[in-house]
């Protein structure tokens, strides 16, 4: 039975470590104090460098490394502490801001101190009302202890922090989009390059860190790089020539929600698997695992075939998903995929903000057609066609069989690829809202696609038992080998 | 310079170009609606998609990038050494290969969605990006079985109005009025496939500001599709129908570039035309919808003279003749001859030559418009002085043969004690100053050249009907020293007559020896005689105009 290893969530419940006494009694501020005073800042970057922290917001891209990217003669320098939480099936930052706002302001300082930065800007979602009320509490503490404003503890450093709440945008979220809101305009995510890093918040450096990476900080600096990289595996990339480490280190706040007997937050250490996970959660509640969204809704499912799989970066990113936000859903026997899906498509043509076209007038689409499948509505040609699948050689080819063709099914696979590839991983949008929405629509169809299959041809929503509901691995594996062009599969 | 190999071709484009301009300059189209040259680019339309290619180490090879780029924001540069590609390249891109085809199509289909298929009523069908792009790179049919969003019309402004089903959401229109007029009227409303382009609006949907500003005519122009309609144009042609000339704007100084769309019964509407110095993209509502008295009914058509106090048509031959006899029987120092700012070069030579050779006369002066408002806008600016060859005129007027020009106070001075006034002025609506008014009264023998009934004609004793800018050829001065073309579209109403030949006939009656066939002809003499002018030829001037020498005249 795995335990958890609660780092961050460690002093959660203590009654009122919202307020700076008692945070104070549990190191509360002393590892702001051991960075000021034994480190240099540039200690700092080298340190978080080495401990191989990745962003804990969902692109999982090394916090250290893009530090690294900051212009240093640039001033002011910003920081931007996303806490515009709302990937569906995530609330992880939510606890910290409600219950333990002082370790998030530590962290800022930490990183604060670390970039030169003096301003700091957290972002919060609108709907964490709670979260700011606290938040803004912590901070005029702080203040009034002298851990914010001018000359803190007497180092000449001047930070300030200052709340902005959300107005409700999911897009919000997304860096460059956080950055448009926060300087007043449309929630509009902005056209990369240039990065925040070079071009962020009033075209100043920014750096644009999740609650739940800065709140690392503090213990990379208090317990030191070597007690972090213990936790969590490491391993070689090798896209990369020789292969360079790969670390997935440090602890991970796991959100479980969806068909487990004791859903919550829960910190665990990176590189753990699905079934694992689940087992932490209290078990499932419910016959078998029909399907599990590792990372926020966006994230590819995963069948009952990759229960194996191990959540962190790497492991997922080379399962075809991603770790995301850490949001895991699980479902049970009883779940239909078609209406998860709907669900899901439902949310995501509601938030896409319409900058840019394929986003603005494809995901309402993909939502219509899935809305139509799952109403009984579904096409179906009368003809048949070669059946291509996992052919003698292993590997994608025609069967020799026929197969019924699904027009909405082929339709609403080329319209979520047409909005981003998943196949190739690109995307004709700006942002990555639109790998979001086509990564769930595809996953799902492909994965689950009798379940589909049933929906058009019974004219209603029809839940497969999990074996027959479910695709076999290899034949999604085959389907994506497809895609790699001849002179690079070797590679 | 950029060394970029781009499809197959190598170019040299300057740095700092992005790919849709260096493909455009080398006749390459990439299809794009959000991108315009004179505004910012947000890159949403993501219809200018092309593929860069990189060097990939691990296959130690150039290949294609993973992603395609908005070639609006891939701005082309030259490479340091170690970074070229091929070891010459400075960028490697494709417009044309298969996956930078099928995206296009792709977003095309996605623009189309909902898209209504109302070309056959659209006032944009026949210039529409849409319509073109589709036939060009889109796919055969539709996929989309959906419900189409149906936004409603709504009434932007005095001249704008918004058919929010035909929109594409490419935002020209919003950064217009927050870049180029500075005004900041139009806005996105809704999220998503409902955004729409709206002004501010209370709940009730009353319009709290509208899109009444001076500039607003251009949100027409340039919006891709035909979202924005004016309000003048709307169901009066098929753009297909219509003539097109490049012409100069004669409502301010500024000389804006225009084309002048025109069939043979009149002038449709007038557009701006791209000119780096003087307008850029643009032009002012003034300028645009000022071209309606051209086609106006009222007209001058036939020549009039004074009958019992009634100014009765008559036919050229008589007219002339009245002229004729009346001039021969004064004494020189009681002619004044008085040119339009807003004639050409042209008509203003001739007119001075024919008072110099034939009335002999010193005195000259320049009519126009009265000075009206200047406006200042971020990126363009109108000029207070209405009159589009103020500067021409004054020069060509004044500076040969010894003449001096009065204008203002000066000239009705010398009008009031004059008996014979011959006055061109072709500026409609001319509203007349009491001290203007007195003067013209007290003449004796009252000549005016105009187009269309005014104050000035009340008090003549023989009107001449001449043309307006659209009616014949020639050439402005404008205020900064650009002087450019304007050329004839449609035929002159009636008998109406292009003022020079009036000036001429009248000169040849009186034994001038004057005999110039086409506005060309003149502009040569004007070359020839003018100083500063030397190059303004029709031929050196072209489309593109030429700075005089010395801009301050």
């Amino acid at each position: 039975m795995v335990e958890e290893r609660r780092i961050l969530y460690e002093h959660l419940d203590v009654p009122d470590i919202n307020t700076f006494d008692v945070f104070r009694q549990y190191d509360g501020y002393t590892r702001f104090e051991k960075a000021i005073t034994e480190y240099q800042p540039d200690d700092i970057a080298k340190m978080v460098m080495d401990s191989g922290l990745k962003g804990r917001g969902g692109a999982g891209f090394s916090t250290g490394l893009k530090w690294s990217f900051v212009p240093r003669d640039i001033k002011p320098c910003y920081l931007c502490c996303n806490a515009d939480e709302s990937e569906p099936g995530t609330f992880s930052n939510r606890y910290v801001l409600e219950k333990n706002p002082h370790l998030l302001i530590e962290g800022i300082l930490i990183c604060c101190y670390a970039m030169g930065i003096e301003t700091t800007y957290v972002y919060i979602r609108g709907e964490f009302t709670l979260g700011k009320k606290m938040l803004d509490a912590a901070i005029k503490e702080a203040y009034e202890k002298g851990y914010l404003g001018k000359d803190i503890r007497g180092t000449g450093l001047n930070i300030d922090i200052y709340t902005h709440p959300g107005a409700g945008a999911y897009i919000c979220g997304e860096e460059t989009g956080l950055i448009e809101s926060l300087e007043g305009k449309r929630g509009q995510p902005r056209n990369k390059p240039p990065f925040p890093a070079v071009e962020g918040v009033f075209g100043k450096p920014t750096v644009v860190q999740n609650v739940e990476t800065l709140c690392n900080l503090p213990f990379i600096v208090g317990n030191g790089v070597e007690w972090y990289t213990q936790m969590g595996p490491t391993y070689a990339d090798t896209r990369a020539n020789p292969p360079t480490p790969d670390p997935n280190t440090g602890t991970k706040l796991y959100c479980i929600s969806g068909d487990v007997n004791e859903p919550g937050v829960y910190e665990l250490d990176l590189g753990l698997t699905c079934s694992e996970l689940i087992e932490v959660a209290g078990g499932l509640r419910g016959e078998e695992v029909k399907a599990v969204i590792p990372g926020g809704s966006s994230a590819p499912i995963l069948t009952h075939y990759e229960l194996d799989t191990r959540l962190d970066f790497t492991s997922l990113t080379l399962a075809k998903s991603m770790l995301g936000s850490g949001g895991i859903i699980v479902m049970n026997e009883t779940r239909n995929i078609v209406d998860c899906l709907l669900n899901i498509m439902k949310f995501y043509a509601h938030e896409s903000c319409g900058q840019c076209t394929p986003c603005r007038w494809g995901t309402p689409w993909v939502r219509d057609i899935v809305q139509r499948i799952a109403d009984g509505d579904g096409r179906k040609s009368t003809m048949t066609r070669p059946k291509f699948g996992v052919a003698e050689n292993g590997r994608w080819g025609d069967t020799g069989e026929t197969e019924e063709i699904y027009e909405d099914l082929d339709l609403l696979e080329s319209v979520a690829n047409n909005i981003a590839n998943v196949d190739t991983m690109t995307w004709n949008t700006i942002c990555v809202f639109g790998i979001a929405v086509s990564w769930p629509a595809v996953s799902y169809l492909r994965k689950f696609r009798p379940e589909f299959e049933a929906a058009i041809r019974e004219g209603k929503l029809v839940t497969l038992p999990v074996a027959e509901a479910t695709v076999p691995p290899e034949e999604n594996y085959a389907y994506q080998q497809r895609f790699i062009p001849k002179e690079f599969a070797d590679l | 310079m950029a060394f970029v190999k781009l499809n197959d071709l190598e170019i040299e484009v300057e740095d700092g170009t992005n790919v849709v301009e260096a493909a455009r300059q080398h006749g390459i189209e990439v299809p794009h609606y959000c991108y315009h040259q004179g505004l910012s680019r947000p890159a949403n339309c993501r219809m200018c998609l092309v593929e860069p290619h990189v060097f990939f180490p691990p296959a130690g090879a150039i290949v294609p990038d993973r992603q395609l780029a908005t070639g609006c924001t891939t701005v082309l540069r030259t490479a340091p050494p170690d970074r070229k590609l091929d070891g010459k390249y400075d960028f490697i891109v494709r417009t044309d290969s298969e996956r930078v085809k099928k995206a296009r199509a792709d977003i095309l289909e996605f623009l189309l969605v909902h898209h209504p298929l109302d070309c056959p009523v659209c006032d944009q069908a026949g210039e529409c990006d849409l319509q073109d792009y589709s036939h060009r790179h889109g796919h055969d049919k539709s996929r989309y079985l959906e419900v189409k969003n149906v936004p409603p019309k709504k009434d932007l402004g005095p001249d704008v109005l918004l058919y929010a089903t035909r929109c594409v959401v490419c935002t020209r229109c919003i950064r217009f009025a927050d870049e180029v007029s500075g005004t900041g009227e139009l806005g996105l409303v809704h999220r998503g496939s409902h955004d729409e382009i709206d002004i501010p609006r209370s709940h009730e949907g009353v319009p709290l500001q509208v899109l009444d500003n001076k500039l607003a005519g251009n949100v027409v122009d340039i919006c891709p599709v035909g979202a924005l309609i004016s309000k003048d144009f709307l169901f009066k042609s098929r753009p297909w129908f219509l003539e097109k000339a490049n012409s100069v704007c004669s409502g301010c100084s500024v000389g804006c570039n225009i084309t002048v769309e025109y069939k043979a019964d009149g002038v449709y509407r007038l557009k701006p035309r791209f000119h780096e110095d003087i307008n850029q993209h643009w032009m002012c509502d003034d300028g645009r919808l000022g071209y309606h008295y051209v086609n106006s009914d009222d007209r001058l058509q036939l020549p009039l003279k004074r009958v019992d106090d009634a100014l009765t048509p008559t036919h050229w031959a008589d007219a002339l003749a009245t002229i004729t006899e009346k001039l021969s029987e004064i004494e020189t120092e009681d002619i004044v001859v008085i040119g339009s700012a807003q004639g050409t070069n042209e008509d203003n030579y001739v007119l001075q030559q024919f008072a110099h050779d034939v009335l002999k006369t010193t005195q000259l002066g320049l009519f126009g418009h009265l000075p009206g408002e200047a406006h200042k806008f971020p990126q363009f600016t109108i000029e207070a002085d209405k009159n589009p060859n103020t500067a021409g005129a004054r020069t060509i007027l004044g500076s040969t043969n010894g003449n001096t020009v009065l204008e203002g106070d000066a000239l009705w001075e010398k009008v009031s004690s004059a008996k014979v006034v011959y006055l061109v002025s072709g500026a409609p609506e001319r509203p007349l100053e009491d001290a203007e008014k007195a003067a013209l009264e007290s003449v004796d023998f009252l000549i005016v050249q105009d187009v269309l009934p005014s104050e000035v004609t009340q008090f003549a004793d023989v009107v001449l009907p001449g043309t307006t800018f659209a009616e014949k050829d020639g050439t402005f001065t404008n205020s900064t020293g650009w002087v450019q073309r304007i050329r004839k579209t449609i035929d002159p109403p009636g008998e109406a007559r292009v003022d020079w030949e009036i000036t001429q006939q009248l000169a040849k009656q009186l034994g001038g020896e004057m005999n110039y066939h086409f506005a060309g002809e003149i502009a040569l003499e004007i070359a020839e005689n003018v100083p500063g002018y030397a190059d303004a030829t029709h031929q050196k001037i072209g489309d593109a105009g030429i700075k005089l020498a010395d801009s301050t005249q």
